[in-house]
C-alpha cells in the first residue's frame, strides 16, 4: 500500500519549534486568530470544514513563500502542513467532533447494532471465502481501529484506518502466496473489512469518519487513501442497514438472533463493572464437557450445581470464578438495593414460604409507590 | 473466483504519490484518473484489472496485484502520461447498494458485461440508468463485452451493445481478459478521451 502520504511521519515537534521563532510571528497570529473567529459563530460542520480547507490552503502559500521556508523541501513544507493541521485541530476538537446530537446518536445507533450483531454474525453470512479465515490476524486489524480515539488528528485517525486495512491486505497477500487461492480484489476484501469492524466495534465510528471526511485536507484523501477510507464508510453504511436479507438469512431467524441478543446485551449491562468479561465468544453461552449450556442467571440455571470436585477441570475453575464473582456482585447489589429500601432480606425471603405475608408486603409496597418513595 | 488463466504475480509493491489537488488533474501533462468497475459478478471485471496492470509495466514493478486498488500509468504518444487509479468494488449482490460510494467522484466508469449472457447485458444497461442518475454529469463512461474469446456462446450482439453504446454516449468495445486481446485498447481509449486543461495549441 501507499506509504508517502498517509504513512510518512511529520514532524510535529518541528513544526512546533519553527513556530516559536521569531520571524513566525505572522503566522502564529494568523493561525490564533483564526481558531479565534470559530468562537463567533455556531457549530456548523460543514461551514467549519469550508472554514479549515481554505485556511490550510491559504497557508500552504503563505508558508511556501515565508522567509523561514525559503530552502525548504517539498516535504519540509507538506510536513509544515501537516503540523498545521494537527495543532488547529486538536484545538478545535471539541467543537467538532461528534458535536451534534444527531452524530451521538448516530454513534449510539451503529455501536448499538454491532453489539447485537457481534453474537451471532460469522464470516460466511459475509462471503468471507473459507480459505481467508484467520480471526487471529483478523484481531489485529480490530486492534488498529479501536485505538481511533487515541488521536485527535485527522491524519492519525485516518492512520489507524489506513493500518486496519493494511494488515487485512497483508493477510490476503499471504493466503494467496501460500496457497494457490487466486486473490479476488474487493471481494475479498471489503466482506474481511465489514467483519473486522463488527469485531472492533471502534468507538463513535460516525463521528470518526465524518470527522476524517471534513477536517482531513482534501489534498490528501485522494487515491489509496480516498479508497480505503470509503471502504470503511461502506462498511458503516451496510452495517446500519443489515437486514436479513443483506446475511442471506430468514427473516424469522434474523429476528431471532436479533432478540436472543438483545436478551444476552442486557444480561450483561445489569452486572456491567461488576464482573470480568466472558472471555472469548461474547455470547453468553459456556462450553463445558462438549455441549454448550446457556448460563441464565436469573433463570437458575448454574452449570456445576451438580458438579463434585474431582470432575473440574482448570477451564472450569475459571470459569467458576467468574461465575462466583457475578453471583457475589449481584448478591450484594441486591442485598444494598433492598437496605435502601429498608426492607429486610429475611422478610423478603419469608414470603416464599408464607402467601399472607406475600400479600401484605405487596400492599406496603403499593402505598410506597403511590407516595413515590421508590422513584 | 478468481481470474483462472494464469496465477498473478506476487511482488508486494509500493506505489508511492504526493498527488494533490482534486479528483482528476495534477497538472496538463500528467492526469491521475478515478475509474470504477462495474457490472454483474463473474463478468471478469477483476480479471480485466489484472491484465491491464500486469501486462503493461515489467512483472518486477509497483504494483500489487489482487489487491482492491490498483493504479497503472498509461504514457501516450503524446508524451503525456494518464495514471489510472482504478477502484473495484466487491461484487456481491449484497454489497450492490453500495456502489454509489465508490462510483460517486469518478472520472470514468467502465461498465462490463459478458458476451455470453445476456442477464449481465441487462444488469450493465441498469449501471448505466444508476450512473446518469447518481454519478457526476461528466463521467466518461465505457460499455466493455468481455469473454469475447467465447464467442461461439455468443448471446448479446455487437450489434445491440454497439447501438445501446451510441444512444446513452458511450464507448464500447469487447475484450477478452483471458487472451488479453482488447485491454489495453479499451484503455487508451478511455485515455483518448479524457478532457485536458490545457488543449496542446
Ligand atoms: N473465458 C473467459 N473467462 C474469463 C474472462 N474474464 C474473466 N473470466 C473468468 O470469469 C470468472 C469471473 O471473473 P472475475 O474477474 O472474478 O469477475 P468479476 O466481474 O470481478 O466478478 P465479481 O468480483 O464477483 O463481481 C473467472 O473464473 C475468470 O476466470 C475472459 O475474458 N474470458
Ligand atoms: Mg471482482
Amino acid at each position: 500500500m501507499d506509504s508517502s502520504s498517509a504513512l510518512s511521519q511529520p514532524n510535529f515537534y518541528d513544526f512546533l519549534n519553527r513556530m516559536r521563532h521569531p520571524a513566525s510571528a505572522d503566522l502564529v497570529r494568523a493561525i490564533k486568530s483564526f481558531i479565534v473567529s470559530f468562537s463567533f459563530h455556531a457549530t456548523d460542520a460543514d461551514n467549519d470544514s469550508r472554514k479549515l480547507q481554505d485556511f490550510l490552503v491559504t497557508m500552504e502559500t503563505t508558508i511556501k513563500e515565508h522567509p523561514l521556508w525559503v530552502h525548504a523541501s517539498h516535504e519540509e513544507l507538506d510536513s509544515a502542513i501537516e503540523g498545521l493541521e494537527k495543532y488547529v485541530m486538536t484545538k478545535l476538537f471539541n467543537r467538532t467532533f461528534a458535536s451534534s446530537s444527531e452524530d451521538v446518536k448516530a454513534d449510539l445507533d451503529v455501536s448499538e447494532k454491532i453489539r447485537l450483531l457481534q453474537h451471532f454474525i460469522r464470516p460466511d453470512h459475509l462471503d468471507v471465502p473459507r480459505v481467508l479465515h484467520n480471526e487471529a490476524s483478523w484481531l489485529f486489524a480490530a486492534k488498529e481501529l479501536q485505538k481511533i480515539n487515541t488521536f485527535k488528528a485527522p491524519r492519525e485517525k485516518l492512520l489507524c484506518i489506513m493500518n486496519c486495512c493494511r494488515i487485512i491486505n497483508n493477510l490476503l497477500l499471504n493466503i494467496s502466496m501460500s496457497s494457490n487461492y487466486v486473490p479476488a480484489g474487493a471481494d475479498d476484501f471489503l466482506p474481511v473489512l465489514i467483519y473486522v469492524t463488527i469485531k472492533a466495534n471502534p468507538p463513535q465510528l460516525h463521528s470518526n469518519l465524518k470527522f476524517i471526511q471534513l477536517f482531513r485536507r482534501n489534498s490528501k484523501l485522494v487515491s489509496e487513501v480516498e479508497y480505503y477510507l470509503t471502504n470503511l464508510i461502506s462498511a458503516e453504511t451496510f452495517i446500519t442497514n443489515i437486514n436479513a436479507s443483506s446475511l442471506s438469512m430468514e427473516e424469522s431467524e434474523f429476528e431471532k438472533n436479533m432478540q436472543l441478543a438483545k436478551l444476552a446485551n442486557e444480561e450483561t449491562a445489569a452486572r456491567h463493572g461488576s464482573i470480568l468479561q466472558l472471555s472469548g465468544d461474547d455470547a453468553l453461552t459456556t462450553r463445558r464437557h462438549g455441549k454448550e449450556i446457556h448460563v441464565n442467571l436469573e433463570g437458575c440455571e448454574y452449570p456445576f450445581m451438580e458438579s463434585e470436585a474431582k470432575d473440574l477441570t482448570v477451564e472450569d475453575v475459571q470459569q467458576l470464578l467468574r461465575l462466583y464473582q457475578h453471583v457475589v456482585t449481584r448478591y450484594t447489589r441486591l442485598t444494598k438495593a433492598l437496605a435502601r429500601l429498608s426492607l429486610h432480606e429475611e422478610r423478603l425471603l419469608h414470603t416464599m414460604k408464607d402467601p399472607a405475608s406475600s400479600t401484605e408486603l405487596k400492599k406496603e409496597i403499593e402505598k410506597w409507590l403511590h407516595k413515590g418513595i421508590l422513584d | 473466483m478468481g481470474c483462472s488463466s494464469s496465477l498473478p504475480d506476487r511482488n508486494a509493491g509500493r506505489l508511492g504519490s504526493l498527488n494533490s489537488g482534486n479528483s482528476m488533474v495534477t497538472d496538463s501533462k500528467n492526469l491521475r484518473v478515478k475509474l470504477v468497475l462495474l457490472g454483474d459478478s463473474g463478468v471478469g471485471k477483476s480479471c480485466i484489472v489484472l491484465r491491464f496492470v500486469r501486462g503493461q509495466f515489467d512483472p518486477t514493478s509497483k504494483v500489487t496485484v489482487g489487491a482492491s486498488f490498483l493504479s497503472q500509468t498509461l504514457a501516450l504518444q503524446d508524451s503525456t502520461t494518464v495514471k489510472f487509479e482504478i477502484w473495484d468494488t466487491a461484487g456481491q449482490e449484497r454489497y450492490a447498494a453500495l456502489a454509489p460510494l465508490y462510483y460517486r467522484g469518478a472520472a470514468v466508469a467502465v461498465v462490463v458485461y459478458d458476451i455470453t449472457s445476456p442477464e449481465s447485458f441487462v444488469k450493465a444497461k441498469y449501471w448505466v440508468k444508476e450512473l446518469q442518475k447518481h454519478a457526476s454529469p461528466d463521467i466518461i463512461m465505457a460499455l466493455v463485452g468481455n469473454k469475447a474469446d467465447l464467442h461461439e456462446n455468443r448471446s448479446v450482439s455487437v450489434q445491440d451493445a454497439q447501438d445501446y453504446a451510441e444512444k446513452n454516449g458511450m464507448f464500447f468495445i469487447e475484450t477478452s481478459a483471458k487472451t488479453a486481446n482488447n485491454i489495453n485498447q479499451l484503455f487508451e481509449e478511455i485515455a483518448k478521451r479524457l478532457p485536458r486543461t490545457t488543449p496542446s495549441s
